[in-house]
């Protein structure tokens, strides 16, 4: 289904058919305070809030901290070892 | 639970993306591109500048995928080898993060069948069993998420998803990366890639629903 389509049905949609065009409406950068089905239900519209916030904080969860200098040193052990680059040969794990 | 297999990509030479493309929150890195150049005829500081670079990228994905610090560090230094291995082939069609992206993703994968992981297809692998799914969410009228979620409260949620959710869900809302990107990387349709996101974003509602429904009842 279509988000125009979806935004066209929108005033007889059911949960179900509302939920099922949300992936589409979010990747549009919809308007969806506009999306009739959401000023009258009030369990969709807390949904949309939910997922809307679980991505705004999934974007402040970078970065990890760095890996420890180990991993570079092992690196370029494994280089030293023999590999080359464009070589195909399996790695020198750091075990 | 579902059988699964993961399908291994090779990062071969990369494919050509429209120009105006560029990552939401990836973009180009200064002196990067003397580096690849670089680093493809040989030179070992260049290679390393390389690291420098991209090796908390690449690691946070990696421990984001596994939740052990062991283990991410050993798939970081194989994914940095592969790229040593490799870089000759890479061509600049398309970003040099997303091109490394889908390398380590591919060390990833491969890493989790060798744990013993049941095989599956990759679109199988991105569409976890029934059970393991998000619901739809008619009718249920109680707590709301909004302000109620710290880093670590969602970082332990996104550790309990599937893994296909877990590296779509990482990938796009917290790495940056568009859905073309991200089909490109991990060899699945757009609209896949779209669609495990955001039942993904349902499933992580339902873990931290039931995780704060928990507290409360503590």
């Amino acid at each position: 289904m279509t988000v125009l389509r979806a935004m066209a049905m929108d005033k007889i949609m059911t949960c179900a058919e509302f939920q099922e065009t949300l992936p589409e409406l979010f990747e549009a950068q919809a308007d969806l305070g506009a999306q009739e089905h959401l000023k009258t239900c009030e369990n969709c519209a807390a949904l949309v809030r939910d997922l809307e916030y679980i991505a705004s904080q999934a974007r402040l969860l970078l970065p990890i901290h760095d890996p420890s200098p180990a991993v570079w040193d092992h690196i370029q052990k494994a280089i030293r070892d023999g590999d080359q680059p464009g070589a195909s040969s399996p790695s020198q794990g750091r075990k | 639970m579902a059988v699964e297999r993961f399908v291994l990509m090779n990062p071969g030479p990369s494919q050509p993306r429209p120009a105006n493309q560029h990552l939401r929150r990836n973009p180009p890195i200064a002196g990067e591109q003397e580096a690849i150049q670089k680093a493809q005829s040989g030179d070992s500081r260049a290679f390393e500048t390389l690291y420098a670079m991209h090796k908390r990228r690449v690691y946070s994905l990696c421990l984001r995928m596994l939740g052990n610090v062991a283990e991410a560090e050993d798939l970081t230094q194989e994914a940095f080898l592969q790229l040593y291995r490799k870089i000759g082939t890479f061509r600049g069609d398309s970003a040099f993060s997303t091109w490394l992206h889908r390398l380590a993703v591919n060390v990833v994968l491969m890493h989790l069948r060798r744990k013993g992981l049941p095989q599956v297809s990759l679109e199988e692998t991105l569409e976890p069993a029934q059970d393991d799914g998000p619901r739809k969410d008619i009718g249920a009228r109680d707590l709301t998420l909004s302000g109620s979620i710290d880093r670590v409260t969602l970082e332990r949620a996104i550790e309990n998803l599937p893994p296909g959710y877990r590296l779509v869900f990482v990938l796009h809302d917290v790495e940056g990366y568009e859905h073309n990107e991200i089909a490109e990387m991990l060899d699945c349709s757009i609209g896949n890639s779209k669609s495990q996101l955001h039942k993904a974003r349902m499933k992580l509602r339902d873990l931290l629903r039931t995780g704060q429904r928990k507290e409360q009842i503590a």
